[in-house]
């Protein structure tokens, strides 16, 4: 159940000024009706190596169960519809949309996010290469970004410029700082060597 | 999102009875390949499922084999996996560029085979749930409407264009498709397989309801055989094509045995064409003989009011591609 | 030389280990207890009456708490339309998206399911989506009084600017005249709208997502009446701003009206459907243009007749900017704001330039081509010397912004006669400049010192991504005599922090910046006079200046040059080369400068090429909202972007830096598309610059 804050109406009419402008909704109490059941599974999977067992409704997506209720909210929605990358995470350490596959569909794999990244208080070369070059403007791709990239040097070290566009293509920055991931990335893959 | 229970039947008999009871009840079910797409399809209510009928829990089905020759590939195999498989990268290339040219890693890995070949359309009155032909309604919004990404072949009275890169691959690869239904399983040859809205304007192919297309099977690969994808894009990267062609090439040293070309982005379906296939068999491909081919393969195109540029550009990636095989 | 020891220095962001660790808190990653999920319902017609709405059945449902509409709340939301009154829920709705309901449950699904319940009568009405249809005679009425919207004097005129007589065009030796367009875009920032109020008592705490907190608690205050310091507005991380977001918004107002009548925190989300229609874009212009041409290749006048579509509520200013970058005795711009039923316009980066600098650069450039004079040297002739050609400015680095950038893309090697080349592939180059007003004013800083030698630092600011906050402190440190580390900034947050002006029009640096060097200086006084405080005590040292600028006024200014390649058979549109040089005076930090305008140049790339909202004309309803439908520059996309900056010497501003945020974007557009026309020799005049109208110019 919600919890309820104290304030009554009439506190809030108080503190209003009397007369025009804010009226609030006058609709009567509304009476619950039966609650609908939407459909659960029981799901077990792996994020960032912590093992969850966990009820969840079948409609929930990977980036839901991961923000909303795992409150790993460092995996950003930007669009919903796998259209701009924000979301990013590793599925069995290939980069997927989480707001595009599943919760129940994750059942019995492994899933890395952007927490899972450094280690203790010591920053990934790819989380620090991306201080040092400036990549995140506003920061909210940024996850999306780490993620491809994390897995693009997992299945190759030593990419080209070209090849870190590609793998990233998927990713969107509004602040369009493109420039600065691609030279992060290509830094962090010289600094692993 | 809508309520929904998610299915993860064993096997492709389980699935296909699942759907045939799914609907027996008078519910209706959507089956799942990668899901990503179908998902945006729910969230924007174009499809109200009460059940998904995953298909990712289905052993072997996201597995290539080769068998007598022929190379079977599981339909749930993902294009990712698809595009850098050696033997299809090798003696297929077409299927494994067109594989690679869909939308983003991120979709490749959880998109599927099956999925791509079987994607709705992506005509934005469809999407936008416009009460259109393919939502059910009665006009096509396209036919005098926004239609800069709308087909140029084969319109009429509905004028998506077919969203899918491995489906004109696949077409130009002569393969075919496997379908799993209630009665058993048939074979349908990938140039069958799609329907034309003349035909039928609700739907995009022949599968039937509780039909699941299990695999795709391509013919033996053959000596001198060349073949690619090319695709042009609205932006360089994640959109469908705006044109693309898949063409395969059987040669003899610089000589042109036989030839099977397909356009993909220009019409409801793989938009195969017959004439010039016959204008370059037996022929060697010069700069020239491009040329024509480019111009013979929009032969028949009747443009809508903002798509005439599909025409020029169809020529050039016709032109283009050949010459590029026949080096 | 830099004799400054942290201003001028390339400096890492002070929060950027948040930033890329998913541990820095956007506003959509707040969770209160009992936090409720809200979403809105909109309309699906263009222009309707509502007839009834119908909220019984979604009322019912388990789990929906709050209902609001149009009938049971009537608050207005006073920055959501500065000429008419604009409710959280309008009857008539007046576009495609425009809001007819917010629903707050238990949890977003069963909000969503709500929504499909609510019934709504609407009658349909007629709509217009083109702002010169919208001015014919019998144009449906969109708003009361017409729909010419009234002007910066509130007065039903178009906004006019003259200085001489443009009959001077009669006498000019040679006329050009052209039409120019620009469509509706998105800012598409990659946070999606969202707002979490929540009620403590009287208090009211909203978590925005907002460029500006003072001037958000301010409106929320006004428009929900209640005392400013009941309000408090936080903001921490921002997913991005690109404009109209100093402000309130309805969905705020809506997240605190339904967290009141519900008892609950509420968190309203919006879908990126939403979020690119149902808020604002760039205004889409139709610029028509008279521009006289003296032999010697001066100019003798220009003329500009301008619509601006805002949409059916004038939230932004409208206008197209740009014929200030040119010196010539005779000016009259005629601009007219109109409404119509498309998503509304407000302020997008740069607001009126991208698109009037694509007219009147485009333009310029034609007629340097048709007198067959090299376009660089064409600006080098005419460019602005004067605002206005009477104003002085503080600081002008406009020349040199041209010499270092055509320096840098080797512009006599690389510019060619429009279209020369057999192709299929052509190379071309292009050049525009740019200009945005660099304006001082009110802002406030506070400083703290301690006995340990910690300054704390507290500014409003929110750092939408631009490294505010990163600025701001180097400007303490530097001011000081400190090093960076000893600086704690506190921010984004009313209840402690003062005001601030807001991230807008390029102003934190400038405004914010100038506030702390002069609370840093009261700081030193105070230490100078007390000595440095001891035991539990704290200096607290604050400034609000308002400084002013005296006859003169303060321009950054910049030239972007392109190179591109073009696919005359395919149409398709490579940058092969492109090269940024920005007078934004004294750069503080270039890393952080350096991004904004590779961000910039980017982002007006997408909207040369690719970005519209585009309209079904029958129904009025949008077609490709959405980072797939506007096409949305991606990795693949996006060249190397070289940055030059020309650090002229300002009087004015935090040591003498001048805006960078918003000018990047202002000279983009048309560089392109002036790159193209070199390449191919055909002059596209319709924004965006896609591949069917290139292949058509060719055709």
């Amino acid at each position: 159940m919600t919890a309820v804050s104290k304030i009554s109406r009439r506190d809030f009419v108080e503190t209003t000024a009397a007369g025009a402008g804010l009226v609030v909704a006058t609709a009567a109490p509304i009476a619950a009706a039966e609650a609908p059941t939407a459909p659960r599974s029981n799901i077990h999977l792996t994020v960032n190596g912590v093992e969850h067992h966990t009820e969840v409704e079948d409609r929930w997506t990977l980036a839901e169960l991961l923000r909303d209720h795992l409150s790993l909210t460092g995996t950003k929605i930007g669009c919903d519809r796998g259209e701009c990358g924000a979301c990013t995470v590793l599925l069995d350490g290939k980069p997927v949309y989480s707001c595009s596959y599943l919760a129940v569909w994750a059942d019995g794999h492994a899933i890395q996010t952007v927490e899972g990244l450094a280690q203790k208080d010591r920053l990934h070369p790819l989380q620090e290469a991306f201080i040092e070059h400036d990549g995140p403007q506003c920061g909210f791709c940024t996850a999306g970004q780490l993620m491809s990239a994390r897995a693009l040097l997992y299945r190759n070290p030593h990419p080209t410029a070209d090849e870190v566009r590609a793998a990233l293509s998927g990713n969107i920055c509004r602040c369009s700082n493109y420039n600065r991931y691609v030279e992060a990335v290509l830094a962090a893959a010289g600094r692993k060597a | 999102m809508k309520a929904f229970a998610n299915a993860n039947p064993r096997d492709v008999r389980e699935a296909v009875t699942l759907l045939t009871k799914i609907h027996g009840e008078g519910r209706s079910a959507s089956i799942v390949g990668g899901g990503s797409d179908l998902l945006g399809m729910v969230k924007e209510r174009l499809v109200e499922p009460d059940v998904l009928v995953n298909l990712k829990a289905i052993k072997g089905l996201d597995q290539l084999a080769v068998d007598a020759g022929k190379v079977k590939i599981g339909g749930l195999m993902t294009l990712n996996t698809l595009a850098h498989d050696p033997l299809i990268h090798k003696q297929y290339k077409v299927l494994s560029e067109a594989a690679e040219s869909v939308a983003t890693l991120q979709i490749r890995n959880t998109g599927t085979l099956a999925g791509n070949v079987c994607q709705r359309p992506w005509c934005w009155y469809y999407r936008n749930g416009f009460p259109c032909l393919k939502n059910g309604g009665e006009i096509c919004y396209s036919a005098s409407g926004e239609n800069q990404f709308h087909a140029i072949f084969g319109g009429g009275p509905s004028y998506i264009v077919h969203p899918s890169d491995t489906a004109p691959a696949l077409v130009a690869l002569d393969a075919e498709f496997r379908i799993a239904g209630p009665a058993g399983e048939r074979v349908v040859p990938a140039a069958d397989f799609f329907v034309l809205p003349r035909v039928d304007f609700k739907r995009e192919n022949v599968l039937a309801p509780d039909e699941v297309l299990i695999a795709v099977h391509l013919p033996a690969a053959r000596p001198g055989v060349r073949s690619a994808y090319h695709k042009e894009l609205d932006r360089e990267a994640w959109t469908h094509a705006v044109v693309s062609v898949a063409v395969v090439l059987e040669m003899d040293r610089h000589v042109c045995r036989s030839a099977r070309i397909v356009l993909g982005g220009v019409a409801p379906i793989p938009w195969r064409l017959p004439k010039v296939e016959a204008m370059l068999a037996g022929q060697r491909i010069t700069p020239e003989l491009a040329a024509k081919a480019g111009e013979a393969a929009v032969e028949g195109a009747r443009p809508l009011a903002k798509n005439a540029y599909k025409i020029p550009l169809t020529k050039a990636v016709v032109k283009r591609t050949l010459l590029s095989l026949a080096v | 030389m830099n004799t400054l020891k942290s201003v001028g220095h390339a400096t890492q962001r002070i929060d950027a280990v948040k930033r890329v660790t998913g541990t820095a808190t956007y506003t959509g990653d707040v969770h209160l207890p009992g936090m409720l999920y809200a979403r809105v319902l909109r309309s699906p017609h263009p222009h309707a009456r509502i007839r009834r709405i119908d909220t019984s059945k979604a009322s019912a449902l388990a789990g929906v708490k709050a209902i609001i509409t149009s009938e049971n709340c009537r608050v207005i939301w006073s920055t959501g339309d500065s000429k008419n009154k604009r409710y959280l829920f309008n009857n008539p709705v007046r576009f495609a998206g425009d809001a007819v309901a917010a629903i707050a449950a238990t949890d977003r699904h069963i909000a969503e399911e709500a929504m499909r319940l609510i019934d709504v009568d609407y009658e349909v009405l007629p709509f217009v989506l083109d702002p010169e249809e919208a001015l014919a005679p019998g144009a449906v009425e969109i708003q009361p009084g017409g729909n010419l919207s009234p002007n910066s004097r509130n007065e039903r005129q178009p906004d006019i600017y003259r200085r001489g007589n443009v009959d001077a065009l009669r006498t000019a030796d040679r006329v050009f005249e052209d039409r120019y367009t620009s469509v509706h875009l998105n800012n598409a920032q990659l946070e999606p709208r969202v707002s979490v109020a929540h009620w403590e008592g009287p208090k009211l705490t909203v978590y925005a997502s907002t460029q500006g907190i003072s001037n958000c608690r301010t409106d929320i205050a006004r428009d929900l009446q209640l005392k400013p310091e009941n309000v408090r507005v936080i903001c921490q991380f921002m997913g991005g701003g690109f404009g109209n977001k100093n402000q309130c918004h309805d969905f705020d107002l809506m997240a605190a009206v339904l967290a009141k009548n519900s008892g609950a925190p509420v968190k309203l989300e919006f879908t990126r459907k939403e979020d690119f229609v149902a808020v604002h874009g760039r205004w889409p212009t139709k610029q028509y243009y008279k521009v006289g041409v003296n032999r010697d290749g001066t100019l003798a006048a220009i003329q500009l007749r301008g619509y601006c579509g805002m949409g059916p509520y004038r939230k932004g200013a409208g206008g197209i900017a740009g014929t200030e970058l040119y010196q010539c005795p005779n000016v009259e711009t005629m601009v007219h704001p109109v409404y119509t039923n498309m998503a509304v316009s407000a302020n997008y980066r740069g607001p009126a330039y991208p698109q009037g600098v694509f007219g009147i650069e485009s333009l310029m450039d034609h007629i340097a081509n048709e007198l067959k004079i090299d376009p660089l040297e064409f600006r080098l002739k005419n460019l602005t010397r004067k605002y206005r050609d009477a104003i002085p400015y503080t600081s002008n680095g406009l020349v040199d912004c041209i010499r270092r950038g055509a320096e840098a893309i080797d512009w006599k090697k690389r510019w060619h006669s429009a279209g020369a080349g057999a192709g299929p592939l052509k190379r071309g180059v292009g050049l525009a400049m740019g200009c945005f007003s660099s304006s001082l004013g009110r802002s406030s800083a506070v400083i703290d010192l301690d006995s340990r030698g910690r300054y704390t630092l507290h500014v409003g600011v929110t750092d939408c991504g631009t490294g505010a906050k990163t600025t701001m402190a180097m400007i303490a440190a530097e001011e000081l005599g400190v090093p960076l580390n000893q600086i704690e900034v506190v921010w984004g947050d009313t209840d402690h922090c003062p005001y601030s002006v807001g991230e807008s029009g390029s102003r934190t640096t400038n405004y914010t910046g100038w506030a702390v060097i002069q609370a840093a200086q009261d700081l030193k006084r105070q230490v100078a006079e007390k000595g440095a405080p001891k035991g539990s005590d704290i200096l607290t040292a604050s400034a609000s200046p308002e400084p002013a600028i005296k006859d003169a006024t303060r321009y950054s200014f910049a030239a972007h040059f392109v190179e591109v390649e073009v696919d005359i058979e395919t149409g398709r549109v490579g940058v092969l080369k492109y090269v940024a040089a920005h007078d934004s005076g004294r750069i503080i930090n270039p890393l952080t400068a350096t991004s904004q305008v590779k961000g910039g140049a980017t982002m007006g790339i997408g909207m040369a090429l690719h970005e519209e909202l585009l309209y079904d004309r029958k129904s009025g309803l949008p077609l490709n909202a959405g980072y797939y439908g506007a096409r949305v520059m991606t990795h693949r996309d996006a060249p190397e972007i070289d940055v030059i900056f020309v650090e002229t010497e300002d009087a004015y501003g935090p040591f003498g830096a001048k805006t960078i945020g918003e000018p990047p974007i202002i000279p983009s557009v048309a560089a392109i598309a002036n790159a193209i026309f070199n390449a191919t020799g055909r002059r596209i005049k319709d924004l965006p610059i896609t591949r069917d109208k290139i292949l058509g110019a060719l055709a």
